[in-house]
């Protein structure tokens, strides 16, 4: 978009964001037909105290809400089923997601394992000079084929990637909404602020600071303005061109850190015992990281007690590492230094991330040479007849506890 | 808390090897006990990897329970795994 213009974007909207509606419930329900219709809670782990990942429709119109405590949850709805995370039945929908997806454009852009955007100003001509509310019903119906009859998604069409969003959000669930120059106005007017992905907390605080209290008054604030005193930055320039649907979202971030964290299964546990979770994570980020063909530069340990304190140290090292022994003995020697009060949650990440190469090396070339090639087996045998076939003997029985989980946030291990 | 029972239960499975998206379909199958299940739908079929071997999850009901079938493809054995039948 040209300095100073402030039209709205005019092109015809090309960009697709579809979004499975409260996806690990939706797969449950369809999974397992007699949960249809029915409060479902998707959880980590079969505690009263664990918090929820999705809820059902039918349990949020109770009020159930993600991050919700289970047994809070259950006063809101007695006959709130529980069930557990099953990450192989999640990657599964997603991969036929991305698969039903690509037949459209091959400019697809997972943001996360239950949503992606499709870009069609990238696809074939014929594709191109579709209507999109055709393709996107379309798509709709290739799900429940594909997958199954419980299966829902929103679809968003925009001529940006916020549009695209903002769109999906509008009628849940089992929407199709299209955003363009000629209903960008009354579209916002029915929104609130906060319902704009990305305005939440301080950003929602910087823009009432300036008396912008609505979509509608955000959209009417010059660029001037939002750059030079609200977002006193670039920022402000580009949520201008958003708003008016012009892209500005259509980048890629390179991976800075891996990590994982773990709620300990009981209170008081004994340092020994936390230590034996921490090699566990250590071992399963490593892994990852070797799977993406990283190196390490850095370790990053935290810990949360049950008093509230936050607690976090890292270190830096000369020379990149990827086994799961460099991992754990730094994360072990960090840990050292963990307050002395009773641990309630704690966790592991590498930073400083490079791609992979020669990293570990030393004088002593052949020592890292032999580490190398028995990390390299360890994984292959992983690989070849599961994980954790082979890890730590100290890390022996933390399966039971330690368990892989899904993440929302990243596609890179799906 | 959760209504599943786990399993692991070597069961008899009657099959059909069709075309189109889904060409592989259980039916109906035996448990251990001598009791016959028939299958009124396919939920979802995942497929999992244990190490090298593929092995496909079937979550399917009888409209009175939910059960998880496994079928080893390279065993090509079917086991039952999960059970839930409390909000029959």
């Amino acid at each position: 978009m040209p300095d100073g213009l402030d039209a709205y974007n005019p092109e015809r909207p090309m960009i697709m964001h579809v979004d499975l509606n409260s996806c690990f419930a939706t797969i449950e329900q369809q999974a397992r037909p007699l949960l249809r219709g029915r409060p479902v809670a998707v959880v980590n782990r079969r505690t009263e105290h664990t918090a929820i990942i999705t809820a059902s429709y039918e349990a949020k119109a109770f009020g159930v809400k993600v991050g919700m405590r289970f047994a809070e949850a259950k006063r809101l709805v007695p006959d709130l089923i529980a069930v557990e995370t099953d990450p192989a039945k999640y990657r599964f929908v997603y991969r036929q997601l991305l698969s039903i997806m690509q037949r459209y454009s091959s400019h697809v852009v997972m943001k996360s394992i239950d949503e992606g955007v499709l870009d069609f100003k990238q696809t074939t001509p014929e594709i191109a000079a579709r209507d999109m509310r055709e393709i996107g019903l379309e798509l709709k119906q290739c799900l429940r084929e594909e997958i199954g009859c419980a299966m829902r998604c929103n679809v968003g069409i925009g001529t940006n990637r916020f549009m695209a969003k903002t769109a999906a959000g509008l009628h849940k669930p089992d929407g199709l909404d299209v955003i363009d120059s000629g209903n960008l106005r009354s579209t916002l007017a029915r929104l609130k602020l906060t319902d704009l992905t990305g305005i939440a907390g301080a950003n929602e605080k910087r823009l009432n600071s300036v008396g912008i209290y609505t979509p509608l008054q955000f959209l009417d604030a010059d660029a001037v303005t939002l750059k030079n005193i609200v977002f006193k930055s670039i920022v402000g320039r580009q949520w201008h061109q958003r708003l008016r649907g012009y892209e500005v979202d259509d980048v890629e971030h390179d991976l800075k850190t891996i990590g994982r964290q773990y709620v300990l299964e009981a209170h008081g546990m004994a340092r020994d015992k936390i230590l034996q979770r921490l090699h566990h994570l250590c071992e399963s980020v490593g892994s990852k990281m070797r799977n993406q063909h990283k190196v390490a530069r850095g370790v990053m340990v935290y810990a949360k007690t049950y008093d509230r304190q936050y607690w976090h140290t890292r270190q830096m090292c000369e020379l990149p590492f990827y086994s799961d022994e460099a991992i754990y003995a730094q994360a072990a020697a960090l840990f050292m230094r963990a307050p002395t009060g009773a641990i309630r949650e704690i966790g592991i990440s590498c930073y400083g991330l490079e791609s992979g190469g020669d990293g570990q090396l030393s004088l002593f070339g052949d020592e890292i040479a032999k580490g190398r090639a028995v990390t390299q087996a360890i994984d292959h045998i992983n690989h070849q007849f599961g994980d954790r076939t082979i890890h730590s003997a100290d890390t022996l029985g933390t399966d039971t506890f330690v368990k892989q989980k899904i993440s929302f946030g990243s596609t890179r291990y799906l | 808390m959760n209504d599943e029972t786990f399993l692991n239960e070597r069961i008899e499975v009657l099959t059909s090897f069709g075309s189109g998206l889904n060409p592989c379909k259980p039916l109906r199958f035996r448990r251990a006990s001598g009791r016959e299940v028939v299958i009124s739908e396919i939920g979802l079929r995942h497929p999992t990897r244990q190490g090298n071997r593929t092995v496909h999850v079937f979550d399917v009901t009888d409209g009175g329970a939910d059960y998880r079938l496994e079928f080893d493809s390279e065993r090509l054995t079917w086991t039952l795994t999960r059970e839930a039948d409390q909000h029959a």
